[in-house]
């Protein structure tokens, strides 16, 4: 199917999964295009999502966990949703296997602001399973023709457990490089960890980035953001310079069913990506 | 004004205006039905019912219906098979819609059409459609509920229209208001030539609608907004409100200006479809997301959610007030909720 219809999805098919996690229930799909229009048309920048669409089950919101210097193909990491209700698309795509054909609408929402992270030192905090679209802002800063584009990068990234961190050769990868400050902290370890133990919000107060031409860029599950927005406060972070990515229930993706709107802001159009100085004007509804 | 097309017919020969435009397309007018007046299909002419105050569901069904199509699938390993639903829109003719329901059209074109992304049905339609307006009856009573006058629409305004009907004793007047609604005059030959007395009345039809009172309170765009900004947090204020909101959705069902949607899959015995159906703020799951974190678990909270988006957000967002004052909420409300009155008690705070 072809369609300049934004509600149609275009077919992907699953190339590759990974299962990220010792719980299982977290897996990365990399979808490749069918129809090579689709994938010049899909031009997007970390930050942005896409529905993914399975036909008798639905569509599901997902932040893409690629980056767009890889080209080729797109990925997104997907868990196995659903306590009270069940996930429909999530369950369904966790019992696909390589080679399943998918739907895929998108790129959808605003990205990480890329110019507005030019030239300056970026520090990127995520928590658990929030940390897929930083994964591809990392990825694309650090590619060799942007990296200079940016100053400083300073990643803390934490997770309840050593086997709940997700990409971890990726993660090693980085602890490599020069180029990059990388802070991996786990709540509790186990017998073979041999890194920090710790909970996000200490890591950031012992890392302490200088607010000075920095910004912090935020994702979490609302425990670690309640603790964590403070240390940032305290370190004189202006609130234009934190940036973080909201979640609502959604449906179109493209502003126009009503569903995830917050104030006069619809997250999916005019978001996911808000700066706390953006997020201070929304009224208290979500 | 003097420029455009005026023509005229008796109102028995409706029939026959009808039966050419649903030769050349599709023709959607009120028809009577058990409980009241809605725009249908009409497949016989004689169905029209132009002695209607105002339908009970709003007109904008034929733009956004309650259900729309997407796709037909046919599950199947390893693949399911898939097709596009097609449009395939004859030429529509609406007929006979109130114009404070055509100020509705205006202000969902606002959402749908004129930002962001371009809602393909709604655009498909509303491009399809010749809007007939037609003037309230100024002899009769306007309805209890109604409070189109404080949105500033008059109940003979032609604007927005591509052709406004006004009813002079048993003649109807027909105005062409827009390029294509003059066209359309020039090809229904049944219609008479209007003369200068018509003209005086249909020009006198429109002021005095003007004059027609419905409930009237001055209501200033950007302070409405304000208020709701400011009393979003009034907790006192949105429980009372909604003290006897029964969550039924029946309010954003007959709006003319509630737009939301689910877009859901319908299976059954492995041939499915996704579609768009109509959904509402006022139910409870409308917000609960798959994590089972609900934002909106409160009565309270989806009624703000439901009057804000009106009066506060649309003004923030589209520069304009999401609602036309046709009363059809208040008319629906099984508790006898009323938002005129909502507005102007968070007025007075």
């Amino acid at each position: 199917m072809m369609s300049n219809n934004p509600y149609i999805p275009m077919p992907v098919t699953i190339t590759k999964i990974i299962n990220e996690v010792d719980t299982n229930d977290i897996k990365t799909f990399r979808l490749t295009f069918q129809n090579k229009e689709d994938e010049q048309k899909f031009k997007y920048l970390p930050g942005q999502f896409a529905e993914l669409s399975i036909f008798g089950k639905g569509e599901s919101p997902i932040g893409i966990a690629s980056s767009p210097t890889e080209p080729g193909y797109v990925e997104f990491t997907v868990q196995k949703a659903g306590v009270i209700v069940p996930g429909l698309v999530t369950a369904a795509l966790h019992d696909l296997e390589e080679g399943a054909e998918i739907g895929m609408r998108g790129p959808l929402g605003k990205s990480w602001p890329i110019e507005f992270l030019e030239k300056k030192n970026i520090v990127v905090v995520g928590g658990g399973f929030a940390f897929t679209t930083l994964r591809s802002l990392i990825n694309y800063m650090l590619h060799k023709d942007n990296r200079k584009r940016f100053g400083e990068i300073t990643v803390v990234y934490g997770a309840r457990n050593p086997g709940l961190l997700l990409y971890k050769n990726e993660l090693a990868a980085w602890e490599k490089r020069d180029d990059i400050k990388t802070n991996i902290t786990v709540d509790k370890g186990n017998e073979s960890w041999k890194g920090r133990e710790g909970f996000v919000p200490n890591v950031c107060k012992e890392v302490a980035p200088s607010p000075k031409n920095t910004v912090a860029v935020i994702c979490g599950p609302p425990i670690m953001i309640k603790f964590t927005l403070p240390v940032f406060y305290d370190l004189k972070f202006a609130k234009e310079n934190i940036l973080t990515s909201l979640e609502m229930r959604m449906k179109c993706g493209i502003g126009k069913c009503g569903r995830c709107n917050v104030g006069f802001k619809y997250v999916c159009s005019d978001g996911p990506v808000f700066s706390m100085a953006e997020l201070e004007e929304l009224p208290r509804d979500f | 004004m003097a420029a455009s097309v005026l023509k005229k017919v008796v109102i028995e020969k409706i029939n026959e205006v009808a039966a050419v435009l649903m030769q050349k397309g599709t023709l959607i007018a009120p028809v009577k039905e058990e409980a009241g007046a809605n725009f249908r299909e009409i497949k016989d002419p004689k169905d029209i019912y132009l002695d209607y105050y105002n339908s009970i569901l709003s007109p904008k069904m034929v733009f956004f219906p309650q259900m729309e199509d997407f796709v037909k699938y046919q599950l199947a390993k390893p693949k399911a098979d898939a097709k596009i639903v097609e449009m395939n829109l004859k030429p529509a003719f609406l007929f006979g819609v109130r114009p404070c329901d055509v100020k509705s059209f205006e202000i969902l074109d606002k959402h749908f059409y004129a930002s962001g992304i371009i809602d393909t049905y709604w655009k498909a339609r509303r491009d399809n459609t010749t809007i007939i307006g037609y003037a309230f009856d100024l002899d009769k009573p306007v309805d209890s509920a109604d409070f189109y006058n404080t949105l500033g629409i008059g109940a003979a305004d032609p604007e927005g229209s591509d052709i406004f009907i006004v009813k002079k004793d048993k003649e109807l007047l027909l105005k062409g208001i827009t390029k294509k609604g003059e066209a359309l005059l020039g090809e229904l030959s049944m219609l008479e030539k209007a003369d200068a007395k018509d003209e005086k009345y249909f020009t006198d039809y429109v002021k005095k609608g003007k004059e027609k009172k419905t409930r009237f309170m001055k209501v200033d765009d950007k302070a409405v907004a304000k208020k709701y900004e400011d009393i979003f947090e009034n907790n006192e204020y949105w429980t009372k409100m909604s003290d006897a909101c029964l969550s039924c959705g029946v309010c954003t069902f007959v709006c003319p200006t509630c737009y939301c949607f689910d877009i859901c899959d319908e299976t059954i015995f492995g041939k499915g479809t996704r579609r768009r159906i109509w959904d509402a703020c006022m139910f409870t799951d409308f917000t609960l997301e798959t994590s089972g974190h609900n934002p909106r678990t409160k009565v309270s909270q989806r009624l703000r959610q439901k009057v804000c988006h009106k009066y506060s957000f649309s003004v923030r967002k589209y520069d304009v007030i999401s609602c036309v004052g046709c009363g059809r909420c208040t008319r629906s409300c099984p508790v006898n909720i009323d938002i005129y009155s909502m507005v102007e008690e968070a007025t007075k705070l």
